[in-house]
């Protein structure tokens, strides 16, 4: 068994782990469940927190950010319906999308009020919190899983989570518009917050789903570990759009499960800005049925002394799947940038076609970038490739915009903007596009060496 | 196209071509390693303290390291004090003239097609020989001596040149680098020397030849070639082993350094007994390759063809430390029944401007599993730097595995590194086309193959291309050449 | 040389040719003109031995032998030449090795001697010129890089060399400028004989003018309806091919 003494986290998340086994709260729970939590948190103890000798984490090193003192958020004291705590609304104004037609909630580390802006929610979608799902016996199945492999954050997470969203959408419901959920953490304290969030979507079913992450700054540090898994039923669609836009004291790390079946697609949309000196992202798209469709996008702005890490795992299981993956980085100041993007298939899934892209741009001086792409191929019917570019502005490019009188930083600008186009313009929604270029326009100026 | 799985039953079942045993009387150390192990080998070649005391630290770094974990395959376990450390044949260990030479050795080296009489020799190709342990013969000493060349086995140099060697052994694989490197800076037992004066371009290809022949022993050669400033040369070796049941190791180093303007080519044609069908016996290739380009403008090359063993690990790679330097790394693996190979190359950008080029070929038939790992590293130093890779994978038969893992790692915001890779099945449309024009599956299979490692084939001398080009050929036709 | 009774053939059970036959004499020229999806791909891929068409009923001799029974290089080896629709590219493998091997085999299989290097290279010098075929184009890759044009003057450059006794023309002419055509058409006109023939599968009348079919046959819903002399061609080109449809189904009706 790992003993880390020497991270005062280690041991908060032990105490509350005993703390949560006392409380009534888990007390409530299917004895599967707790099971599944006592399953995760042995594998977590055994496994700790990773260092770069893990192969995972071999270019991400957290050991500065596990110095700092951190409190468990959420443990105790729950009883009823859950109450979120009190929030900047300037946050909130921050992560709206203008002119998006939406479905508007927000939840305040993990918790959701109830609230839904934007008019009552259509026929066929449910959502409710994960406090309530989670002791609800119709629905505690979806957190028994207890199979995390080595994913360290994902199993302390199984272990310890009290809170998040649960969405459920009935089999051959087609929600038209959007859901933005926004994602607030704040805290006058400095404390580990783990949300859990579980989408069903049935069978035939559509939905799309705007996840935007703040949170508030200040001298605080707000450690958020969130693990999302999303069923995507029988040939049902999602799309699914994260922007990560959080203050320099947060550190955020997101693991993501999707399980598709048969004939569905599924689209992410992963944004990551500069704030955040920590992010680390672990999506995984499993293809458990076949003929399955997935595309991955990311972009990642990374500036200061940012870290932005994404892992990325592509799991061909069946036959006659498609999956693309684009992945582009501005690497800016001080920042490094890792991408480690996997495609497995395995013998039996013949007739894969599987490809992964990663394009990096590294502008300043002391910017890195590290990008592992990796395949993993067991079947011989198939197509994959993979590439990973690492360079800089086009000198052509950038004479040609100077020569028609642009100056050097607005053509830079204007060159960021192109490179980051091939992804903004996969987005389903104008709106969406138009708030994610403002963005990246704006983190620009402050940008270059 | 209906015989599809003939072609890979075939391609499964070729028997290895070279597996036979030379009837010689060997001189063989005791099985084991400790510092006894160490002085026997040392004392049996009369070497200096100096020597001693470096083998000596490299069985200490050996015993304070362990067996790594990161392959991509499971690690069989080796017993290190299973296996004996040293075998020479018995009669006198450097021959003055062929004349003296065992006849049964000549004869064995005839029938692996590596001549050793100067007159049937491959015209314009200098060969040391390496039989277990030691170095047999060097054909061509004479005339390379002239221009000031150096070529002789690794034990002659350290007698004749002793300072060279002392400058340079372990200068770029040092002897605490991984636990096979410690092993071989403690155990190794002999391999070729080279160097090769300033501005003195080599007028022809040098070629060791290794054979591993005696049970229970494992092969231990340290490779050191010094190119001066401002010259050049090619370098090929070339290895075989008899069928045994048994694994055995083969656990080499190979320094390369180039100095100011140098050029070194350093091509490899690997067929180690693979083992048979089910896996059994074959040799474990692990092999520590490492070059650095000391000086500006320098250049180092390295060109593999692996089709033996039944386990390569390697990663022969270049230090790019002079400014404008340049490293190239060309490999065609082709693995088959359970063989595994897990090998690419290391760049390291250091100077400024210097370039890489990395070209691999994967073939993976049977149940043979073939990795790609690579490293392409870029300091802050590095500025203009320069990476392409492109690295492709074909599958034949659909219990193989083909993987690919590459590291890039840049902290220069002027360098451009380029990775693409491909993982195909081999093309049914290509050899229906080729059977439409009355070529049958399996020789368009051959075709193919050819045509997809052409890239890295025409980068070998060109004797040897030919060799490569058919060995590839046989590996997969299943026809037995 | 060619007797086809009765093929019907289909792929992943969709069924293409329903009952097609065709006898094809040494010394002639047949054209195969049909409407898209008519089968007549298909007819040249099942005549070549293209793994992934089965046939279910019927039969084919070529020769006198039964070509269903043998793989694609036996066809091949015995006289049987597909100049293909798209012809693939082979990366690294050279046009002249690669030719050079299959003649090896062809001549192999019929207990000939080997051509050594210099016979080889005056053959292909000679056929080259025949066909007007350009030498920097023998030395590449096969097909890399060429353009369309330069891929189908590659088939006839092949067809020149392998001396086949029947070649199938899968729509050489798609693709091919008026010049291309021309030069196409030529090479195939030079290497006609009373000893060999041709099927030329195409979907207009354009090469016809070029090369003159003895026989042109119309292939629709997988089978032969309607045969007759290069004039059917002109036919076809005036009214298309609907009124062969409605023909047809008349005939459908009355059986």
């Amino acid at each position: 068994m790992t003993q880390q003494p020497a991270i005062p986290l280690f041991e908060e998340v032990v105490n509350g782990y005993n703390n949560l086994s006392a409380s009534g709260s888990a007390g409530q729970e299917s004895s599967d469940l707790r099971r599944a939590r006592q399953t995760a948190f042995d594998k977590f103890r055994l496994l700790g927190f990773p260092t770069i000798k893990n192969e995972d984490w071999k270019y991400t090193n957290i050991n500065r950010f596990l110095k700092e003192d951190f409190a468990l958020d959420g443990i105790v004291a729950e009883a009823g319906a859950p109450v979120a705590a009190a929030y900047p609304k300037s946050l909130v104004e921050k992560a709206a999308i203008p002119e998006l037609d939406c479905y508007q909630l927000v939840l305040v580390n993990g918790a959701w009020s109830g609230e839904v802006k934007g008019g009552p929610l259509p026929k066929g979608i449910h959502l409710l919190s994960v406090a309530a799902a989670r002791q609800d016996p119709a629905l505690s199945a979806w957190f028994e899983k207890a199979e995390w492999g080595n994913q360290h954050f994902a199993t302390l997470n199984a272990a310890l989570f009290t809170n998040g969203l649960f969405i459920r959408v009935d089999a051959g419901a087609a929600i038209e518009k959007p859901l933005h959920v926004i994602h607030v953490f704040t805290s006058d304290r400095n404390v580990l917050v783990q949300p859990r969030h579980v989408w069903v979507v049935g069978k035939n079913a559509e939905l799309s789903v705007i996840e935007s992450v703040v949170s508030s700054s200040g001298d605080t540090k707000i450690w958020a570990n969130s693990l999302s898994e999303i069923n995507v039923q029988t040939d049902a669609k999602v799309d699914h759009v994260v922007i990560q836009v959080s203050a320099p004291g947060t550190r955020l790390v997101h693991h993501t499960t999707v399980r598709q079946k048969k004939q569905s697609l599924y689209n992410n949309y992963t944004f990551t800005l500069p704030g955040a000196e920590l992010v680390r992202n672990d999506l995984q798209a499993r293809l458990e049925e076949d003929h399955t469709e997935t595309h991955l996008y990311g972009l990642y702005l990374a500036a200061g002394q940012q870290l932005i890490d994404n892992h990325t795992l592509v799991d061909h299981q069946k036959p006659h799947c498609f999956s693309n993956e684009l992945y582009k980085g501005v690497l800016l100041e001080e920042s490094t940038g890792v991408f480690n993007g996997k495609v497995y298939v395995h013998q039996d899934a013949q007739k894969t076609n599987a490809f992964q892209q990663n394009n990096n741009l590294v502008i300043s001086k002391k910017a890195t970038i590290d990008s592992k792409p990796e395949l993993e191929i067991f079947a011989d019917d198939v197509k994959c490739s993979h590439g990973s570019t690492v360079g800089q502005f086009s000198e052509e490019a950038l004479f040609y915009l100077q020569a028609r009188g642009i100056g050097e930083a607005s053509a830079k600008a204007l060159l960021i903007n192109a490179f980051a186009f091939d992804v903004t313009e996969k987005l389903k929604y104008p709106a969406v596009e138009t708030y994610i270029n403002d963005l990246i326009s704006h983190h620009i100026p402050v940008a270059h060496a | 196209m209906g015989n599809d799985n003939e072609i890979i039953d075939n391609i499964a079942n070729k028997e290895y071509e070279f597996g036979f045993v030379t009837d010689i009387e060997m001189d063989v150390a005791p099985a084991g390693l400790n510092e006894d192990t160490i002085r026997y080998i040392s004392a049996k070649k009369n070497e200096p303290e100096w020597l001693l005391e470096w083998r000596l630290k490299g069985l200490q770094a050996f015993r304070k390291q362990q067996l790594p974990t990161w392959q991509n395959f499971e690690m069989p376990e080796i017993d290190f004090q299973k296996i004996s450390y040293y075998a020479a044949p018995k009669s006198k260990p450097k021959y003055d003239s062929l004349d003296q030479v065992d006849p049964e050795l000549l004869a064995t080296f005839e029938k692996l097609g590596i001549p050793l009489n100067e007159q049937k020799a491959l015209a314009g190709v200098a060969v040391d020989v390496v039989f277990d342990s030691v170095s047999v013969t060097t054909t061509y000493k004479e005339k390379l001596k002239e221009l000031g060349i150096i070529f002789c086995s690794f034990g002659e140099a350290v007698k004749e040149h002793p300072e060279l060697v002392k400058k340079y052994v372990g200068s770029v694989v040092p002897h605490s680098d991984n636990i096979f490197a410690a092993l071989n800076a403690a155990a190794f037992s002999d391999g070729s020397f080279v160097y090769i004066p300033k501005g003195v371009r080599c007028p022809m290809e040098l070629s060791t030849y290794f054979r591993i022949n005696t049970e229970n022993t494992g092969q231990f050669e340290r490779t050191l070639i010094i190119a001066d400033e401002g010259s050049y040369v090619s370098y090929l070796e070339g290895c075989t082993a008899p069928m045994r049941d048994e694994n055995q190791l083969h656990a080499a180093v190979v320094e390369l350094i180039a100095l100011g303007n140098a050029e070194i080519k350093y091509s490899t044609v690997q067929n180690w007994y693979p083992g048979d069908k089910d896996g059994k016996g074959g040799i474990y290739n692990f092999v520590t390759k490492r070059g650095i380009c000391k000086g500006e403008n320098s250049k180092i090359s390295w060109t593999q063809v692996e089709t033996g063993s039944s386990i390569t690990w390697k990663y022969p790679s270049v230090i790019l430390q002079g400014d404008n330097s340049t490293g190239e790394f060309y490999s065609v693996a082709v693995t088959r029944n359970k063989q595994i190979a897990d090998t690419g190359t290391k760049m390291y950008h250091i100077g400024r401007n210097t370039r890489s080029r990395i070209i691999s070929k994967g073939i993976s038939a049977g149940e043979g599993q073939n990795s790609y790992r690579g490293l392409v590293q870029v300091g802050p130093k590095a500025d203009s730097a320069r990476n392409f890779t492109q690295c492709d994978s074909l599958l034949i038969g659909d219990r193989c595995g083909a993987h690919t893992f590459p590291y890039i790692e840049s902290k220069n915001n002027t360098a451009t590194v380029e990775h693409e890779a491909t993982t195909s099945k081999i093309g049914e449309d290509q050899i229906f086309y080729l059977n439409q024009r009355g070529i049958d599956s399996e020789k368009a299979v051959a075709l193919i193959i050819n045509g997809y490692a052409k890239e890295v084939l025409n980068q070998l001398p060109m004797e040897f291309a030919v060799e490569a080009q058919k060995l590839l050929s046989i590996t997969l036709e299943g026809s037995v050449g | 040389m060619l007797i086809i009774k009765n093929l019907h053939a289909g792929i992943e059970g969709k069924q293409i040719l329903k009952g097609l036959n065709l006898t094809v004499n040494a010394g002639e020229v047949h054209a195969i003109m049909g409407p898209n999806g008519a089968g007549k791909s298909s007819l040249a891929s099942v005549l070549a031995g293209r793994e992934n068409y089965e046939v279910t009923e019927g039969e084919v001799s070529f020769q006198g032998k039964d070509l269903l029974d043998m793989n694609p290089e036996t066809r091949a080896r015995e006289g049987l030449f597909l100049a293909f629709q798209y012809p693939i590219e082979i990366p690294g493998v050279s046009n002249i090795n690669f030719l050079k091997t299959a003649l090896g085999e062809i001549r192999a299989y019929k207990n000939l001697p080997p051509l050594d290097a210099k016979e080889f290279l005056a053959l292909s010098r000679e056929k080259q010129k025949l066909v007007e075929f350009d030498a920097k184009l023998v030395n590449r890759s096969l097909n890399e890089g060429f353009s369309g044009g330069e891929k189908k003057r590659n088939e006839i450059f092949q067809l020149a060399m392998l001396e086949p006794s029947l070649s199938i023309l899968d729509e050489t002419d798609s693709g091919l400028d008026i010049d291309a055509l021309r030069i196409v058409s030529k090479g195939v006109n030079k290497l006609r004989s009373e000893k060999n023939a041709f099927i030329i599968i195409t979907h207009y009348q354009r090469l016809l003018e070029y090369i003159v079919p003895d026989f042109v046959h119309v292939l629709a819903n997988g089978r032969i309806v309607k045969s007759g002399t290069k004039e059917l061609a002109l036919e076809l080109e005036e009214k298309g091919y609907d009124w062969l449809k409605e023909e047809k189904e008349q005939e459908a009706t009355i059986i």
